[in-house]
């Protein structure tokens, strides 16, 4: 679904397999500024699975760049450095999404953007579907509450395990399932209610 | 025993994601053939993940643009470092004024007998210098005259009397 930057995979490990600690206690002193432009990337995924817009997002970057710039020199690891990173840019996000309407972009322009879907519908008709399904979807990221919503976005977004997800949000990896779960169902009984295609 | 819905919705994201065991896969997969509500909910469960995804890539596009500036760490003014310098080149300064004033072993001056002694070398030395110069008015003592040049330069060195004698035997 997406590319891991491999650092963070060497220190945090990959979703299906078991976090490198090696790693992660192999760093010592932690330059958070490189830390931060090494993860960019995987912040601005957590930013767009979160439904900011680009100049919320623009504003949450620059707040935890000034954030790791005040925090270089602090003695952390380098694992423990790039949870406290994502750590950061969860809770901005979480606090625009209270304050603010999140997924903005209604289906219609993203299908506009996007000439070509990945569900590869052609026809008119499917186009049409296709838009209806991606306009209930975005409807109901926008309703999730970020304690649903954020867990999704760290383990399907981001490509983060159970684990994981659970360091950095401060909860148990059996509560990040219950909660992968619960989301997932509400998003999946949306599309039932508007009746799918078996 | 057959399996309930309920008990089946509850497995159904971890069997979408692929994270149950082989058993009950198997009885969720038993459960599905059998179930369209059920096959149902699967579809929607992969069918909504796909959906998102769109979603969230298409938010990835927008915020992928954005070029973040990063602030450089104001240094502060690092007065204990020059502070240390300064305290340094102090330090050497006293040591060396301590030094100087305490420590310098003194210059030698020399002894009354020592004075007395380059005295009393001066005196002989002229004296055998005058007497050699008288010697000199006669042709025929110029090889003694010369022997006592000589033994001036020798015996006396550091003398007035001795740097002319040398010039006379030049």
């Amino acid at each position: 679904m997406n590319e891991i930057n491999p650092d963070f995979s060497a220190v945090l490990g990959t979703p299906d397999g078991e976090a490198d600690q090696a790693a992660s206690e192999r760093s010592s002193e932690s330059n958070f500024v490189e830390i931060f432009l090494a993860e960019l990337e995987r912040l601005k995924r957590i930013i767009a699975g979160m439904g900011l817009s680009a100049s919320d997002g623009e504003d949450v970057l620059q707040d935890v760049s000034i954030q790791a710039v005040k925090r270089t020199g602090k003695y952390l690891t380098k694992g423990d450095s790039i949870r406290w990173l994502i750590k950061v840019t969860v809770n901005r996000c979480l606090m625009e999404h209270r304050r603010r309407r999140s997924f903005r972009r209604l289906a219609s322009e993203i299908l506009k953007r996007r000439s070509e879907t990945k569900t590869g519908s052609t026809t008119a008709e499917n186009k049409a579907i296709v838009a209806e399904e991606l306009e209930i979807m975005r409807k109901t990221l926008q309703e999730l509450d970020g304690s649903l919503l954020t867990p999704m976005v760290l383990r399907y977004f981001c490509d983060l395990n159970s684990s994981q997800v659970g360091e950095i949000l401060s909860l148990s990896p059996s509560t990040v399932r219950s909660r992968l779960r619960e989301a997932r169902m509400i998003l999946a009984k949306r599309l039932v209610e508007r009746g799918i295609e078996l | 025993m057959a399996s309930s819905c309920k008990e089946i919705e509850r497995m159904l994201v971890d069997y979408a994601d692929g994270r149950l065991s082989a058993g009950k896969s198997s009885k969720v997969a038993a459960h599905l053939a059998k179930c369209e509500d059920c096959r149902r909910i699967l579809a929607a469960l992969q069918r909504s993940l796909e959906l998102a995804s769109v979603i969230w890539e298409d938010g990835l596009a927008e915020i992928e643009a954005i070029r973040i500036p990063i602030p450089k760490k104001e240094r502060r003014f690092q007065w204990t470092k020059y502070a240390a310098v300064a305290a340094g080149i102090l330090l050497v300064l006293v040591s060396s004024i301590v030094w100087r004033t305490f420590f310098r072993p003194a210059k030698k001056e020399p002894t009354f007998a020592e004075i007395e002694r380059k005295i009393s070398e001066s005196g002989s030395a002229a004296r055998l210098l005058a007497a050699a110069e008288l010697l000199a008015e006669y042709p025929d003592a110029e090889t003694i005259v010369r022997q006592q040049y000589r033994y001036i330069v020798e015996t006396y060195p550091d003398t007035p009397a001795a740097g002319e004698a040398k010039l006379r035997i030049k």
